[in-house]
């Protein structure tokens, strides 16, 4: 496969900036001549995929649309029928699907989201506070100025602090970011743990089609797309949602069974993940946490559960082995290459250390952004089936003991063994740790299909 | 009308076969169903509870007179039933990426079968040789093959726990009783209500 | 015999429906309109009946055809496919099941099967059992997932592994003495439980269908 065209494809895509500040800018469209006058003056300012050779950019600014907001771009009905059904619905019509109910309810999500007004997300990240608001007071001029579009909200997002230097870590206080997938033809050191495993044990890169549309998939052929081709070809399909954590919940969690549980806090807490809280994969050093493993990228992605079928170093249902099972259903991982995705998260909120109080009601927890060819198939069956769901992993109906919509009736058992370190425990009644306040889903176009929307050339055949 | 109960799925499909080919087919099940190999895909795969093809020759259907006309026909048919757990996409996407070879060894020898690798051409012959189930009855519709297996294994070492329980000290059965916890902790998750189908 | 796997039986009947002219609406749209109404829960036949893991009833009404090159053809009767995944008798027949529908569903069977041609009626049982196994196809490939239980020791398995994930749940750091007391009593409690019913937890639910490729 050749190397993908980088100034064709937002950069968001391509890579996790990792810039610390974070603004989500939410759109609504009034009319689609002005929508488009917008779209062109955004053009020259939309971050491609091409690379930084002169280092980190002040600021970035990425786009999506939902369907909503393609059709209030007027793109033409065959085109607009063109999409995924799933797509077409939005992520609130597909809330009993996703398990969205109970407390993760559409009713309960955020304002914005209540009608059905959002047309377009705007992704900004800065390097600085400054750069970000300087970014977005731009952007604000050409709203004003275009009159294209109307801001519905904004969502600040930062990464968390430690004594003012940025950290992977997200509120529960697990560092965050190490498994995404690899892709074919993107320019990015492969590390094993990321791609798909082979036969051989060794790890590969995921075919291009699982990210991008346009290129063969897993299943060698081209995911399902809109048409006309060239609107679809190196696009991708975002996910987005906005994640509130009960930060007290969980600490008053850990504490209590951290009481009754052997293995103590800490090991509590890294066996609802299965990494301990500094990232250190449970499955290479289930005792105490090892920094040579996180800081080694050949090792801090690089294990498997095939020798831990009891899940007596990580769980059977602990969220990573449930997100990413990798060799866990046998048949060399075949039965989850087409079910990867790839995370662009953020936090927001105030990051309170360990030992300060915090409280539920305060707005904290991550932007949870997520990348694929194929909504249904990636995210939808991952959140569906692995998050809310245990069958795959041989859990019954028990669901992600951190991430489930528990209401109080989760369970979570912790596999364990005869040592007094590492006894088994089955928590029971578990609380939602997390909660979801609203989000939808957005068609990132490339370069060349976001000039056709501007230049109203979308022609269906 | 529903192809769905709890958290099982009914799928019935028919293909069409020219008669000398169901010679074949008969032979192929004949050497899998000895072979074992097929059989243990199908294990590990494990959302499937249960399977079957009946190969139905042109002069097979059951015939009672009674004003019954015969059936003229110039095929022969093969009917699919199987009984599995999860998603329509998620059976047929996992039987095209890991079970190709056996599904084309048995159905290639249907008329335009047309591989089950691409999956999305598979599917398509998949969609138009379906048909729908009027009635669908399960003993244990909050319960998937794995959860049936998980509850056996549960009952078995409980059943073995038990047959012990009274010659042991309290010490012993203390010991005892860990073994067991060890021995049914992958197995505790809890059956309930399918998630919504997509 | 492909129609037994270790404990289990794969039955498969097709009984011819009656084909009337006269008959309005016609029989299989009877049948269907029946089944449509019919409980899947305990009240079904197949819950009241002794045996049946999973089971189907479905109208073909007639063969699918493919597309050119392949030649289009119907057939001159439809068919209602009774697929059944049971427990046979202890000799590995059938016969036993068949009675035990005839005797504790006939009432169902005969409001389904009355529309199938040659169908003598559940009353006379070894009539019903004749019928039926005249109307059997032999299995080509049958595959159990789990074929060394029957449907009581399935329902038994169940209800011991929720009150077994219950104890140990609730039983956690407790002293041996107590914890052997503790034990004895869901002993005791299992014992008596009687056994849970069949199909006890159908629910409805609405039914989305969607995602192109997917
Ligand atoms: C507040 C919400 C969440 C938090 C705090 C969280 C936290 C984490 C952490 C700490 C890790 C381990 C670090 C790593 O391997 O990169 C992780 C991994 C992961 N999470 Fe989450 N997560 C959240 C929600 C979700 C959801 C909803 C999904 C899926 C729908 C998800 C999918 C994944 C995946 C795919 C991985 C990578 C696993 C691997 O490659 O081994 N996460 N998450």
């Amino acid at each position: 496969m050749s190397k993908l065209n980088e100034t064709d494809i937002q950069g968001f895509v391509l890579r996790g900036y990792n810039l610390p500040y974070g603004r989500y800018i939410l759109l609504r469209f009034e009319n689609p001549d002005r929508a488009r006058a917008l779209v062109s003056k955004l053009l020259p300012i939309i971050t491609t995929g091409q690379r930084w050779d002169n280092g980190k950019p002040q600021s970035t600014v990425n786009i999506g649309f939902t369907h909503r907001g393609l059709a209030a771009l007027a793109l033409p009905d065959a085109t607009l029928l063109s999409f995924p059904v799933e797509f077409q619905q939005g992520m609130k019509k597909r809330a009993d699907i996703l398990g969205d109910t109970g407390l993760n309810a559409p009713a309960r999500w955020d304002d914005v989201w209540h009608g059905n007004d959002v047309h377009a997300w705007l992704g900004i990240n800065g390097l600085t506070a400054t750069a970000l608001d300087d970014c977005c007071s731009q952007l604000r001029s050409l709203f004003a100025e275009t009159r294209g579009a109307v801001e519905l909200a904004a969502q600040d997002a930062v990464s968390n602090m430690v004594d003012g230097q940025q950290t992977g870590k997200e509120h529960f206080g697990y560092t965050d970011g190490f498994g995404n997938p690899d892709y074919l033809g993107i320019e990015r050191n492969s590390q094993p743990g990321h791609g798909k495993q082979l036969p051989d044990g060794s790890w590969a890169p995921l075919a291009t089609g699982e990210l991008l549309l346009g290129y063969a998939d897993e299943a060698g052929e081209l995911p399902a797309a809109p048409i006309p081709h060239i609107l679809a070809s190196n696009g991708t399909f975002m996910v987005y949602r906005k994640l509130h954590q009960n930060l007290a919940t969980f600490r008053s969690f850990l504490d209590e069974q951290s009481a009754v549980y052997g293995g103590g806090r800490e090991k509590l807490a890294a066996k609802l993940i299965g990494r301990w809280r500094d990232g250190t994969p449970l499955e290479l050093a289930p005792d105490a946490p090892d920094p040579s493993i996180v800081k080694d990228p050949q090792r801090s992605t690089n294990f498997t559960y095939g020798a831990d079928g009891a899940g007596t170093r990580c769980p059977i249902g602990a969220h990573m082995r449930r997100a990413h099972p990798r060799d866990a259903f046998g048949f060399n991982g075949k039965l989850i290459d087409r079910r990867r995705i790839t995370r662009r998260g953020q936090t927001y909120g105030r990051f309170v250390p360990e030992g300060e109080l915090a409280s539920d009601a305060e707005e904290r927890g991550v932007v949870f952004m997520v990348l694929n060819a194929n909504i249904s198939r990636q995210f939808e069956f991952v959140q569906q089936q692995w998050i809310e769901y245990g069958n795959d992993a041989k859990q019954g109906n028990d669901k992600d003991p951190l991430m489930g919509n528990h209401g109080g009736h989760g369970k979570f058992v912790v596999q364990g063994d005869r040592s007094a370190t590492n006894p088994p425990l089955v928590c029971a009644h578990l609380p939602s740790f997390v909660e979801l306040r609203g989000g939808d889903y957005f068609f990132i176009p490339s370069m060349t299909a976001l000039g056709m929307i501007a230049m109203k050339l979308v022609d269906p055949r | 009308m529903s192809n769905i109960n709890g958290k099982v799925y009914a799928m019935n499909a028919i293909t069409p076969m020219k008669p000398w080919k169901t010679w074949v087919l008969r032979l192929i099940f004949f050497v899998l169903g000895h072979v074992k190999s097929l059989q243990q895909d199908l294990i590990n795969l494990s959302f499937i509870e249960f399977a079957r093809w009946v190969v139905v020759p042109r002069a097979g259907f059951p015939q009672f007179g009674n004003g019954q006309e015969p059936e003229k026909l110039t095929y022969d048919y093969l009917l699919f039933f199987s009984n599995f757990n999860g998603t329509w996409n998620q059976y047929i996407d996992a039987f095209s990426a890991v079970l190709s070879k056996g599904l084309n060894l048995i159905w290639q020898w249907s008329e335009k079968f047309p591989g089950s690798v691409p999956v999305t051409l598979f599917k398509e012959y998949i969609g138009r040789v379906q048909f729908d189930t009027d009635y669908y009855f399960t003993a244990y519709p909050h319960a998937t093959a794995n959860d049936l297996k998980a509850a056996h294994a549960v009952q078995a070492s409980y059943d073995d726990l038990r047959s012990r329980v009274n010659s042991l000290s309290d010490a012993e059965f203390a010991d005892a009783y860990m073994s067991f916890v060890l021995q049914v902790q992958p197995n505790l998750g809890e059956t309930g209500e399918a998630p919504v189908v997509f | 015999m492909p129609n037994n796997s270790g404990k289990v039986y794969g039955l498969t009947i097709l009984s011819p429906i009656l084909n009337d002219d006269e008959a309005s609406p016609s029989h299989d749209l009877q049948i269907r309109s029946y089944l449509a109404g019919l409980s899947t829960g305990r009240e079904s036949p197949f819950a009241q009946a002794p045996g049946t893991h999973l089971a189907r009833l479905v109208v073909m009404d007639d063969v699918i055809f493919v597309g050119a090159p392949a030649v289009e053809e119907h057939l001159n009767s439809k068919y209602l496919i009774f697929e059944s995944n049971c427990d046979p008798g202890p000799d590995g027949t059938i016969d036993s099941y068949l009675q035990g529908l005839a005797e504790y569903a006939g009432a169902h069977l005969d409001a389904i099967w009355s529309h199938c041609v040659g169908y003598p009626g559940a009353s006379d049982r070894a009539a019903f059992v004749r019928y039926m196994k005249a109307c059997q196809l032999e299995t080509t490939f049958f595959f159990a997932a789990v074929n060394d239980k029957s449907v009581p020791e399935t329902l038994r398995a169940l209800q011991t592994q929720k009150a077994v994930a219950d104890f140990v749940e609730t039983h956690q750091g407790m002293q041996p003495g107590q914890l052997r007391a503790e034990f004895l009593q869901l002993v005791a409690t299992l014992d008596a439980a009687p056994m849970p019913a069949v199909a006890s937890a159908t629910v409805s639910r609405e039914m989305k269908i969607g995602g192109r490729n997917e």
